[in-house]
This record gives C-alpha cells, structure tokens and sequence, in this order.
C-alpha cells in the first residue's frame, strides 16, 4: 500500500526536477515553473508528514499549515517575478536568463 | 494569548502598522517627501517600543504558542534593524528622484522588509522563520527592480531566482527537520533531539547522528547561506549590488545579513545547540568560513566598480562573522559558549555602523557624479573633503585597522575562534585582512592621491550629512570604547535558550 | 486485501481503455466513411489558411474567430490574472478561520473575529493600492 516512503520519493524526484529545470532552463518563465515545481515537491512531502507520520494530531497538523502558507508565499513571488519578467520584456524583448548578461564577474 | 503577547510583540506590530500607513498615506497624497518624513518619525515608535521592553525583561518571552520569542536578543537586533531603516529612508531622499514613478512605495517596502527581519530575529518556530523570511526577501527583490536601467530589473531578478530557489531548499531541510522531530518549534525541537539522544536513537557513525537530521540541517544551512551571502550562495551578490538602487544596496547588505545570522543563531543554539551536534556545525562553518572570504576577497581584487567591489567585500565579511559561528568551543566550560555568538553580534551592529558610512558616503558622491567607478572617486578629497573623510573611515573600519570598530570586532571573532581551538582558522582570516587591504585601500588612494576629473565641489545635504555622520562616528566610538555596545551583545545572546543555559 | 488493490487498478485500466477507444473510433468511423463515399468530402482550397470555408474555421460558439489559436494574448490580462491569482490564494486563510471560527471565539473571545478584520483590512489596503494605481482599467 502507500506509505510515507513513497510520497518521500516523490517529493525528492520532484524536487530533483525542478532544481534540474532551474540549472538547465534558458526561458526565465520556466525557471520560475521549476522553482514552483521545487516548492511543490516540499508540500508533497510535508502533507505526506502530516497524513502518515505516527505522531500526535496537533503536531502533525503543523505540516498541513506551512503548506498552505508554502502555496500563497509562492504565488505572491510568482506574481513579482512576472512584474519583473515584464519589464525585462519591454525594454529586451527576450526573457530568456541566458540573455541577463548585463553584469559579469 | 492576550495582552501580554501583543504587548511583547508591540515593536514588531509597530514596524507592520507604520508599513501600511506608509502606502496608505502614499495612496492618498501621492506626496513622497511626506511618507519619507512621517515614516522617519513613525519608525520612533517601535525604537521606544524596543527599548522599554529590553529595560522591562519579562520573565515569559515566549509569544502566540511559542511561535516567537522577544528575548534580549530579538530586542537587540529590532533596534539595530530599526537604525538601519531610518539610515536608508534617509539616504533614499534625494536619490529616490532615479526611480521610474513608485517614490511613496520605495518606504512602504523598505518598512515591510523591515518587519520581516524584525519578526525573523525572534521567530522560535519554524513557520514564522519561513513565512518571515519570505516577508524580508519579497520587498527587497521589488526594491532591486525599481531603477529605470535594464541592470536594475536584472538584478531583481537574479536575487528573486536566488531567492526562490533558496527558500525551496531551506524548506525542503525544515521539512526534514519537522519529520524528524515531530515539532515546528524550536525549543520542543531541542527537547526532542535530547530525547532521542538519551534513548539511542543516534547513529555516532553519521554526522549529526542521523541522515534525517543530516540532510534537514544542511538543506537549512544551504537556504539561510543565501541570506548571509556566504558560499555557495553568494553569485547573486555582486549583481544585485551592481544594478540595484544603492539605498536598498545599502539595507541588503547591512539588515538582511545582520537578520540572517540572528535567525541562523537562534536556531543553532536554540534547536541544534546540544555539544554533540554543535560539534558537528561547528566544522561546517569553519570550512564555509574560509571558503566564503577567500573567494570575496580575491574576487574583488580586480574590481572597478565601487558598488559591484562593496558586494564582493560584502561576501567577504561574511566569511568573517561565520567564524564567530564556528567558534562553539566543545569543551563547555562557563562563558566560552557565550564568547562565539556574542562575537558575531558585535561584529554585525559594528558592520552596520561601518558599511552604513561607506554606502551613504557612496551615494552622497554619485548623486552628483553619477559615476559608480573607482575613477569617478578620483580627488573626492579635494572636491568633497567631509564625505570622502567619513567614507574612508568607514573603508577603514571595513579594513579592520584601529581605531575603528572593524578593527575591535575581528579582534573578538579571532579570540573567540583561537579560545575554542580553531586557530588555524583565525590565522586565515588574518591572512584574509590582509589581503583585502589592496581593495580597500585602492578606494582610498584614489579619493586622496588622484587628481580629480573636474573641480566642482560636492556638498553635502544636511540629512544625508547627519546620517552618514552618526554612522561614522558610531564606527569610530565602538572602535575606541566597544565596552557598552560589547555588553549589550553578551545580554543578548546570554538571553538566547541554549546558550546561557550551559 | 492485494485482490482490492489490483482490482482498483483494474478499474481504472477499463475507464482508460474506454476514453482512448470512443474518440479513436469516431474518427476511424468517419474515416471509413469517406472511402465509402458516404461522408460529404471537405476541399480544401488554395488558400484555405488565409481564408478557411466555414467548414474549416475553429469553432467559436458561431462567432468569427479572430486570429489563430497561437497568437499572443494581450499582456493586459496579466494584471488581472495576477490580483485574482493574489487575492483567491489569501483567501485561503479565512477558510479555516470560518470553518473553526466557533472553537476559536469560544477560546479567544472576540478577538478571533478581530484578528480576521484586521487580516482583510490588510487585504483591503492591498485591493485599494491596485484600484487606485488603476490596475483594474482596461486603457
């Protein structure tokens, strides 16, 4: 059946992912994807705490909370990325990181 | 839950409300120069707020279940990050004229972030590290963003991608230290790990005792090195200082490092603070300390641009204060536990003095030159003799020479690193020292040897002036008698759970 | 127990095989219906990408579509979905609140009520900052 380990897998092949996808990207918006997919991995694996650990209800419930507070946060820094995004975009006409290549060393 | 918490956690509530006004006021007026003003005189508040809660010392500092707590040493680090507000409001007077139309939000957000560190410096629960945390970066990263130049958005961005991707790691280690234990506050965290402990749950073979903890603990170190701008973490650095608004530049350096380490000292000595584990860190920190400076300062050596050099230097300096956290002495014996910590927060309200000096001295010249090189510092000693004065005080103090407060601080964090058998470590900052007295030192040269580019005379403002002043002279008065503000930090970090306690 | 598992699975398999088969099929009967000249043909003509026959148009409800499905969306629609994102995730948190508000006011008092006035008075001073900075005005 489904236990802890497995949803523990998940998060961290998630996570893998999305760090992955933030090292290897070039489009700044699916960098931005990544990192949400980094961040997702995270509830994955603190709602998986939260159902299956054998710990008592008021502690585990701790785990549900910081998930939702893990979704608005990000939302809030999605919405200033793609302000920034944006800008970026009228003045470059690219929004591609590889291409934010203003300041070296 | 009553009164009583909401009378503990009244500075930071002060600091919250004063950010809402500040966008509120803005909103209605659109008049900037009165949201700077009212919100310079409003930051008052929390000040006395903080004072009289430090001079009351309630004996329950624990707030809303645990989730904060205002001890001594969040008090400390309120007032220090109030200073630095006011400082930076100050300073964003006359240069708040570069950006592109939001001149009321620039306070409003400076406020914000402010809250953030202030709730970050006495978080005690894991939650409130996150949630603060997010609340000291967001703000900043719309602030980089604010100049009309293409590097100014850049810059946001790098620290914004940084930044998320930090936080996703300091998550994902929070997570595993929340599985672990059971427990998102840090005290429970602390009982627990001494539960498992005394029943064996230990492994001696793994660091930490336990690849759980192991990865919770590095995972969490990773995201917070963000913050400190220490290695690995440190690329966004020089960017971000490069393009953003030099104000802001100012506030990252100085307030969001100082809220960094508070945060990363409270949970080490709080949660983690047991002797085998502290052991453990211990080692971490002394090879991130030597790495993070070594790779500062020889990267700001071929510098010419005074900003992106102050980043470079920035990173440096915090390879210096991360010796203060390696310097946990093992065998603890009374008051050499105390000696590390308090090293490190003398050196942060000593850092925030010196490089308040040198960035406001920074932006009192390029307001009117516009020139963030080296070259364009040429002759400030002829053209600008008081700025230039208070701003090599600062290079100095940055430098570490006497009689400033650079020079007393480095003095502390070697002490404290050679009393707790790590001086190997103290003989390569010293070498480090010595090797950024070519940088420092080349800013130096050029306001005082060259020959100026034109023979315009800056003037001061007077409230930049007075600023800059009050900072410069505060790195010179705790370089000369460091006994008060030396006391205040060994109350403060005596009040942190785990230090006094041993 | 593993019988009740597989049989779940089992379940699924037959759901996927169905959607996988009903479009496949419509398809494959059309298909055939055109080789058996029942099905009317659908020229297309030389420039049925400029100006497609009615036949070949997206379907729009009976409107005209304008321009292709690839084209790009207008960036104004990014402010909005940005204050709507924003505000339906803070909402998140009044959810609870509402949910437990009699626990919460039996044990606070009327602090709990408080407490969520100020949350949205915060939220409010957030929705006045972007009616009054006209995010909202389609110009």
């Amino acid at each position: 059946m489904l236990e802890l380990v497995h949803l523990q897998v998940l998060s961290a092949a998630l996570f893998s992912i999305g760090l992955y996808g933030v090292l290897a990207r070039r489009s700044a918006v699916l960098v931005l994807i990544s990192i949400e997919l980094m961040l997702n991995a995270v509830n994955v694996n603190l709602i998986g705490l939260g159902a299956f650990a054998d710990r008592p209800a008021e502690s585990r419930v701790f785990g549900q909370i910081l998930a939702i507070f893990v979704i608005t946060i990000s939302a809030a820094e999605l919405g200033l990325a793609f302000a920034i995004i944006l800008k970026l975009f009228r003045s470059r006409g690219s929004v591609n990181t590889d291409e934010l290549n203003l300041m070296k060393w | 839950m009553g009164a009583h918490d909401l009378w503990l956690l009244s500075p930071q509530l002060a600091m919250a409300a004063l950010a809402c006004t500040a966008l509120v006021v803005d909103l209605a007026t659109g008049r900037s120069k009165l949201v700077l003003w009212l919100s310079l005189i409003g930051l008052v508040i929390p000040a006395a707020l903080s004072i009289a809660l430090w001079a009351a010392n309630p004996a329950d500092t624990l707030v809303f279940f645990g989730a904060a707590s205002v001890d001594r040493f969040s008090l400390f680090f309120t007032l220090l990050f109030t200073g630095v507000a006011a400082a930076v409001i100050v300073s964003a007077e006359k240069y708040a004229s570069r950006f592109q139309e939001q001149r009321g939000e620039f306070v409003g957000l400076i406020l914000a972030s402010t809250t953030g560190m202030m709730l970050l410096a006495s978080a005690n629960e894991l939650i409130t590290i996150y949630v603060s945390l997010e609340l000291t970066a967001l703000p900043v990263a719309a602030l980089l963003a604010f100049l009309r130049e293409d590097r100014s958005a850049e810059a946001g961005m790098k620290f914004l991608i940084l930044s998320g991707v930090s936080s996703a790691l300091l998550l994902y280690g929070l997570v595993f230290i929340f599985g672990f234990t059971g427990t998102t506050r840090l005290d429970e965290i602390f009982a627990r790990i001494g539960d498992l402990q005394a029943s064996g749950g230990f492994d001696s073979t793994v660091p930490f005792g336990s690849y759980g903890l192991l990865l919770g603990i590095a995972l969490a170190i990773s995201g917070f090195a963000f913050k400190l701008a220490a290695a690995p973490f440190q690329m966004w650095v020089p960017d971000a200082y490069e393009g953003g608004p030099t104000p802001v530049v100012a506030f990252l350096s100085v307030a969001s490092k100082a809220a960094g380490f508070a945060v990363v000292l409270r949970i080490l000595y709080s949660a983690f603070g047991s002797p085998e584990l502290a052991v453990e860190w211990s080692a971490l920190f002394a090879v991130l300390a030597v790495v993070t400076m070594t790779l500062g300062n020889l990267m700001a050596l071929p510098q010419k641009n005074v900003k992106r050099l102050l980043g470079y230097s920035t990173i440096s300096q915090a390879g210096f204060m991360l010796i203060g956290l390696a310097a946990v002495s093992a065998n603890t014996s009374a008051g050499s536990l105390v000696a590390g910590p308090q090293s490190v927060v003398f050196y942060l309200a000593g850092y925030a003095f010196t490089n308040l000096a040198v960035f406001l001295g920074v932006i009192a010249i390029t307001n009117r030159t516009n020139d963030n090189t080296i070259a364009g510092f040429a002759g400030m000693g002829r053209r600008a003799p008081v700025t230039a004065l208070l701003l090599a005080i600062g290079l100095i103090s940055l430098l570490g020479l006497p009689p400033t407060v650079g020079f007393m601080s480095k003095i502390f964090v070697f002490n404290a690193a050679v009393n707790s058998g790590l001086a190997w470590l103290a003989l390569a900052g010293v070498l480090n020292s010595v090797i950024s007295a070519y940088y420092y030192l080349r800013v130096i040269r050029a306001m005082y040897m060259e020959a100026p580019t034109s023979d315009e005379r800056i003037t001061l403002d007077p409230s930049l002036g007075v600023a800059t002043g009050i900072a410069a002279f505060g790195a010179v008065l705790f370089g000369v008698a460091p006994w008060f503000l030396l006391r205040a930090a060994e109350i403060a970090v005596r009040s942190l759970s785990g230090v006094a306690g041993s | 127990m593993l019988e009740d598992y597989f049989r779940q699975y089992a379940l699924i398999g037959i759901f996927a095989a169905v959607a996988v088969l009903v479009p496949t099929g419509m398809l494959l009967a059309s298909y055939l219906a055109s080789l058996a000249r029942i099905r009317p043909t659908r020229p297309r003509p030389p420039n049925w990408r400029e100006s497609p026959p009615p036949y070949l148009r997206t379907y729009e409800s009976g409107l005209q579509p304008i321009g292709g499905p690839w084209r790009r969306i207008n960036i104004r629609y990014y402010a909005f979905g940005l204050l709507f994102v924003i505000f339906d995730i803070e909402t998140i948190f009044l959810y609870p609140w509402a949910v437990e508000y009699g626990v919460l006011s039996a044990r606070f008092g009327i602090f709990a009520f408080i407490e969520a006035l100020i949350f949205i008075g915060i939220l409010a001073i957030g929705w006045a900052y972007a009616w009054r900075k006209r995010a909202m005005e389609w110009t």
